[in-house]
């Protein structure tokens, strides 16, 4: 047994209404109702911040959110973060340093890294590795997106 | 063949990888990505709960009346074995279980949930067996059998099972006379490690899809690393003729060797071949991951080397006893490796190897980055440490004296080509600040340092080919098809670099024929070994080689010049002598019109290339010698400067710094990036990881339990630095570094405990508990 | 967990719209309702098998949920819904109750403190809960709010076994309120987990000190350890040394030792019975001294000041 609901959100910008069933998560209808599939799954258990998106501003796991819980409020993911093609400048760094390899994590890491620059924008380098702690990767041992995150800062 | 004399401009440089926007900006197209209809079945497994149990009846009336279930297959439907070296894998369990988590029965739904559902109304009979979960005991006369009809299974030629054991490979290598060599030595060192299960942890988990149509033809969307491997194996198994099956294998998150070979992919095939044509998807759960499909396997290793009064290496005796799990289809090959490499990367006149591959009802030892180099170096990068204390000499020394060097003869009687070895030792040692003994930052922490040395070569059997495709176009672009995936390490890339340096095209004007398909995609081996960039790269260099031949040779029919005055430079043809230019547009689909309307020159270019290593051969059963086991070796080296924290047992990283002589990095900083991430994988595994196994069960098959690094446990500094040395048939001198990285992880942490502590311990991981209860059991803390 | 849902099971979602609502639905359905905020636990364990709720009631919005505000005269009280990032970002968490914030600095990840709740981690009462201690040292009280209206309970008697409150079926807890701290009171929370960071804990300890002319050293200690036994452990003993004797080096050791021999952990997949008391023994001892240097260092300068 399970209740449905409609729901009303912005998601990228766009407004969406939905008609969602209670036990699914924000993941799976960012990715199967909204065809955002730059958000990805790595775990659906709020271990690997592969599905990292901001909600109201601020970076979730959004395997962990339902997607009852997104009523009314405001999403964005990776694919929202470039505009009109235009890429921010965390992502040309990302190309730039090398900081991507298979690429996997990296939507959930640049949510994170977007997230971290908003409220901070001059971070040391503690404060990064704090705040990606959340996004697991297993690739490029973190160093590339660290260097990358730095060199985005605006001076 | 390094087919071109000068080095082009291109090699060399970094160039920025060629899937890199797409994959920050989220639109770089993964295999659960794309979309296939309302269509779409769901496919959920039916897992064995016992490590070893004959299965006496299974009852799926009540799922079959589940609605929304459209498929149940169980072990009966399919009963063909598939395996890589070794045929022995069911897709579905048949007639018993031989660990927790086999596949006993496949459902496909309308939904997850429904197939879900359906698995849990599957009613299974089991009668319990009893199991082995350790590989010394399977592999004595005592322990029953986990294979029974072993010596029924199809075999490649170079491995050696044992029917009526659970011994499905022994590799000897027997090399001079190492029994009468011990009496000769003035030290000698005896000791055991344990190396436990680890996985691979690609952030992407498994998942695949299949369709059948109505005439039989399959089609596989999988995240793979070997769409040819497991098109040829699922559809032998499967009774498809090759070409009526075609895998499909986009972007992979991750693979580390547990996408190569046929993983779950047969699965998703097996229940579609019943499904009416519809698709059929089946994606793993974070779980799932961790123990259903492939793990690195266990391995038990025993070590006795000896040296001179002066340091050099007389004589080892390795034993190895793989934990290879219920199924040994692709472990089979890792204990072979495991024993030609043997020595490590060290000159021994005296060796005697016994790697023994044993089945135990754990999960399923596959291919993973290293494939068992990182465990063999474990053992061998600690017992030369500590040899070399023990004959009282500088452990970087030692390490130098008994490098293996070009010129000498190695473990299987192969011939060594040139290494720069010694050159990556140094660069390590001085990163390290070695010889200095320096001070704890408090009194609270112990400091350490330690250093080992590594090497691997491509594990693939002796005709592993490559294949690959130029296809110039109208816009004077080129397109090149692979049959090498792009897991992560930037094969794409460096594909498309060879091809740019080699055409005489600009970068950006090299499209990759992606995803792989291979329907279209030329032939590859598998995306393994570190052997992509080496074959895969030769083969463009051929292909695009052959491309050149056609334009040249179409240009200098037009202008009425010598081939060898022209050249292609940035997508012009010129020529040296008569200082004419001709873009490549056009002409490379339309051909160049003769004067005076008299004809047409030319036509569409298709470059294409093959290659495959004509000269490895077989090694002998009782000695494991023959003129030449592999195509190369790749060696290098890594060390670490850490504290240990006496409170807790906690290590940090203080300095990770690794060399590895890569014959010529044709991208160094992809080659430095595969350093980075390899070493950390290294870390990870040599700190954290570990399936903790108790009777057969994983006790923590999740990543609450299950640590790997993350970005706080990255050292505070971590150097890499790259040697080239060219191997003689490398594109341009390259040899391969993919793997590498990882494998001398565990030793050289082990060893810089071991200086720090005076402890060494049985084998990783090296976890704060470990290490505190050694020292405090040492009476090293106060 | 070997083998959860891929995704999570079938449940009704209910939003009710005020805290009578919810509780009359929680009498309606005893049993077979939960309740979430951040859902960060919740959503794990449903997959995971370990519950099964027909119902998920979400209390994010009902009365008192909202609320984090610092009252210079009674103290500071943190809603239900309000997330962990929230009240670690708060000037007057950071200023009044910084072993709050330390505590809850140390949960998983950024992402995860967005959604999760110290209310939450209260109600799932595992003795692994990062912000229990600090809650109790604190002298934190739950409101409570049940059919019969509103109660109050002090954290001390709330906790009852792994995943066992005093709370009844029908009752939501709406907020935590923390008296104000005592003077020149310091904390601190030490975690030991396997990672640099993010990890559970292996185990936990939180010491909070302050000066008391009450006692015979000068000051009280209040010692709080996680993942040593069913429920967060206060042992007595420690409190009671560090009271009544001068407070030295030894004191601290001797405290340690006591407070390691007053628990009794598990041996689990994170860690032996062996190791965590070790630690216990250590992570106390460089806990309290940790919280002495400072509360030293105050006492130093009140007496340079004073000259």
């Amino acid at each position: 047994m399970t209740s449905y609901h409609q729901i009303t959100l912005k998601v990228n910008g766009e407004t969406e209404m939905v008609n969602v069933p209670a036990n699914m998560t924000m993941l799976v209808m960012l990715r199967e109702e909204l065809g955002l599939t730059g958000v990805k799954n790595g775990c659906a258990a709020g271990e690997c911040g592969a599905c990292t998106v901001l909600m109201n501003g601020e970076p979730v796991n959004s395997c962990m959110v339902l997607a009852a819980e997104c009523d009314g409020a405001e999403i964005i993911t990776v694919e929202g973060l470039s505009q009109n093609g235009q890429l921010i400048k965390l992502q040309e760094m990302l190309i730039a340093k090398g900081g991507v390899q298979c690429g996997f994590c990296t939507p959930g890491m640049l949510i994170s890294a977007f997230a971290l620059l908003q409220r901070n924008p001059d971070p040391s380098e503690n404060e990064i590795r704090e705040a990606l702690v959340g996004n697991l990767c297993r690739c490029t041992g973190y160093v590339r997106i660290l260097d990358a995150i730095k060199a985005s800062v605006e001076k | 063949m390094a087919v071109i004399d000068k080095l082009p401009e291109l090699i060399g440089k970094s160039p920025l990888r060629i899937d890199a926007q797409e994959k920050v900006t989220g639109a770089a197209i993964y295999t659960d990505d794309i979309k296939f209809g309302k269509n779409l079945l769901y496919a959920r497994v039916k897992r064995s709960p016992h490590p070893h149990a004959l299965i006496k009846k299974i009852d799926t009336s009540k799922a079959e009346a589940l609605p929304g279930v459209k498929v149940i297959v169980t072990g009966k439907d399919y009963p063909k074995r598939i395996g890589l070296y070794l045929k022995d894998k069911s897709i579905f369990a048949i007639d018993r279980v031989r660990f927790v988590g086999e596949a006993v029965a496949g459902v496909a739904a309308v939904n997850e949930e429904i197939a879900e559902k359906a698995c849990e109304l599957i009613e299974v009979e089991y009668e319990l067996l009893e199991p082995v979960f350790d590989p010394i005991y399977g592999a004595s006369p005592d322990a029953p059998l986990i294979h029974p009809d072993m010596g029924d299974y199809e075999v490649a030629n170079f491995i050696f099972p044992k029917p009526g054991t659970n011994i499905s490979n022994h590799f000897k290598a027997r090399k001079g006379d190492v029994d009468g060599a011990w009496k000769d030595c003035a030290a000698i060192v005896e000791k055991s490690f344990h190396i436990p299960h680890v996985q691979h942890v690609p952030i992407e988990p498994h998942i695949a899809i299949a369709k059948a149509d109505e005439n039989g033809r399959v089609t596989l969307w999988a995240s793979s690393q070997s769409p040819f491997a497991q098109r040829n194996l699922i559809a032998k198994t499967l009774g498809i003729s090759e070409s009526d099956m075609r895998v499909i294998a986009p972007y992979v998150g991750g693979g580390f060797g547990c996408k190569a070979g046929v993983t779950m992919e047969a699965m998703p095939v097996a229940i579609a071949l019943k499904a009416k044509g519809r698709p059929v998807k089946m994606r793993f759960t974070r779980e799932e991951e961790f123990y259903t499909n492939f793990v690195r396997q266990g391995l038990k290793i025993k070590l006795k080397v000896g040296c001179d009064k002066d340091g050099n290496l007389l004589a080892m005796e390795n034993t190895m006893y793989w934990d290879g799990g219920a199924s040994t289809e692709y472990g089979v090959n890792i204990t072979r490796a495991g024993g030609y490499s043997s020595t490590g990367p060290f000159d021994i006149p005296n060796v005697k190897t016994d790697s023994i591959c044993v089945y135990t009802n754990h999960p399923i030892g596959g291919a993973y980055r290293g494939f068992g180099m990182s465990e063999l170096h474990t053992g061998i990068g600690q017992v030369m440490d500590e040899l070399a204390e023990k004959i009282g000499m500088d452990k970087v020394e030692f390490l130098k004296r008994n490098s293996i060097q070009g010129g000498d003869i190695n473990v299987t009687g192969m011939k060594m080509h040139p290494i720069g070895l010694q050159e990556c030792i140094d660069k390590v040692a001085k990163g390290i600040n070695w010889g200095v003994k320096e001070k704890a930052s408090s009194h609270s922490k112990l400091r350490g340092k330690g250093i080992a040395t590594s090497w691997k070569a491509p594990a693939m059997p002796p005709n592993a080919g490559s294949s690959a495709t130029i296809k110039m176009n109208e816009d004077g672009t080129a397109t090149v098809g692979v049959g090498g995936q792009e897991i992560g390490q930037g094969a794409f890339t460096v594909a498309a670099q060879i091809a740019a340096a080699t055409i005489g095209l600009p970068m950006e004007d090299i499209r990759i024929a992606g995803p792989l398909d291979t329907q279209y995609s030329p032939y590859e081996w598998q995306t393994v070994a570190s052997h992509l960039t080496w074959s895969m790269g030769n083969a463009v260099i051929l292909a695009t080689v052959d491309a050149r031949r056609q334009i040249l040779e179409m240009v200098s029919e037009a202008w009425d010049e010598e081939v060898d005055d022209l050249d292609i430079i940035n997508g012009m043809v010129i020529s040296y002598r008569s200082a004419q230019e001709m873009s490549l547009k056009n002409i490379v689909v339309y051909g160049i019109p003769k004067e005076d309307d008299q004809g047409w020159i030319g036509g569409p270019v298709l470059g294409r290339g093959s290659f495959m290593p004509s000269y490895v051969t077989g090694l002998d059963a009782e000695t494991g010698q023959g003129p030449r086991a592999v195509v190369h070796y790749t060696t290098g080296a890594q060390g670490f400067d850490i504290e240990i924290d006496k409170d807790t047992g906690k290590i940090e990283i203080l300095k990770a710094v690794t060399a590895f002589d890569v014959g010529r990095a044709l991208n160094p900083e992809l080659v430095k990036a595969q350093m980075e991430g390899g070493m950390m994988q290294g870390i990870s595994s040599a700190i954290f990881e570990e399936l903790i196994l108790e009777e057969g069960v994983m006790r923590n098959p999740s990543f609450v339990d299950y640590r790997i690094a993350t970005s706080m446990d990255v050292p505070r500094v971590m150097e890499t630095y790259f040697v080239e040395e060219p191997q003689d048939d490398g594109p341009f001198g390259a040899r391969g570094i993919g793997e590498l990285p990882m494998t001398p992880s565990i030793a050289a942490l082990g060893n810089a405990i071991y200086d720090a502590t005076g402890i060494r311990l049985e084998g990783p991981p090296f976890l704060p508990e470990k290490v505190y209860l050694a020292m405090k059991d040492a009476g090293i803390l106060d | 967990m070997l083998n959860p849902h891929p995704g999570l099971p079938e449940f009704t979602y209910v939003k009710p719209a005020s805290l009578d609502e919810a509780c009359g639905f929680l009498v309606e359905h005893a049993g077979e309702a939960r309740l979430i905020s951040g859902g960060t636990d919740l959503l794990v364990r449903m997959r995971d098998k370990a519950f099964k709720p027909a119902y998920v009631v979400d209390i994010k919005g009902l009365e008192g949920t909202d609320v984090l505000a610092f009252d210079p005269k009674s103290g500071l009280k943190i809603g239900a819904a309000i997330p962990m990032n929230r009240v670690v970002a708060h000037p007057d968490v950071q200023k009044h109750y910084p072993l709050l914030a330390q505590a809850a600095k140390s949960v998983a990840s950024y992402q995860l403190r967005n959604r999760a709740t110290i209310v939450g981690n209260i109600c799932n009462a595992s003795p692994a809960g990062d912000t229990l201690g600090a809650c109790l040292v604190l002298g934190g009280r739950l409101n409570i709010y049940g059919k019969d209206g509103e109660r109050f309970e002090d954290l001390i008697t709330f906790f009852k076994g792994p995943g066992k409150t005093s709370l009844q079926p029908d009752e939501i807890v709406t907020s935590i309120s923390f008296p104000l701290p005592e003077k020149y009171a310091k904390g601190t929370y030490l975690k030991l987990g396997r990672n640099k960071l993010s990890d559970l804990a292996i185990i936990g300890v939180t010491v909070y000190g302050f000066p008391d002319k009450m006692t015979e050293s000068g000051f009280r200690f209040k010692v709080a350890l996680a993942s040593v036994a069913a429920t967060p452990l206060m042992p007595p003993v420690v409190e009671t040394l560090l009271s009544e004797k001068e407070i030295t080096e030894d004191t601290i050791q001797e405290a340690a030792n006591a407070t390691m021999e007053a628990c009794s952990p598990i041996d689990d997949v994170r860690g032996s019975a062996r190791y965590r008391k070790e630690m216990v023994r250590n992570l106390t001892r460089n806990a309290i001294t940790e919280v002495w240097d400072q509360l030293q260092s105050r006492t130093k300068n009140r007496l340079e000041a004073n000259r």
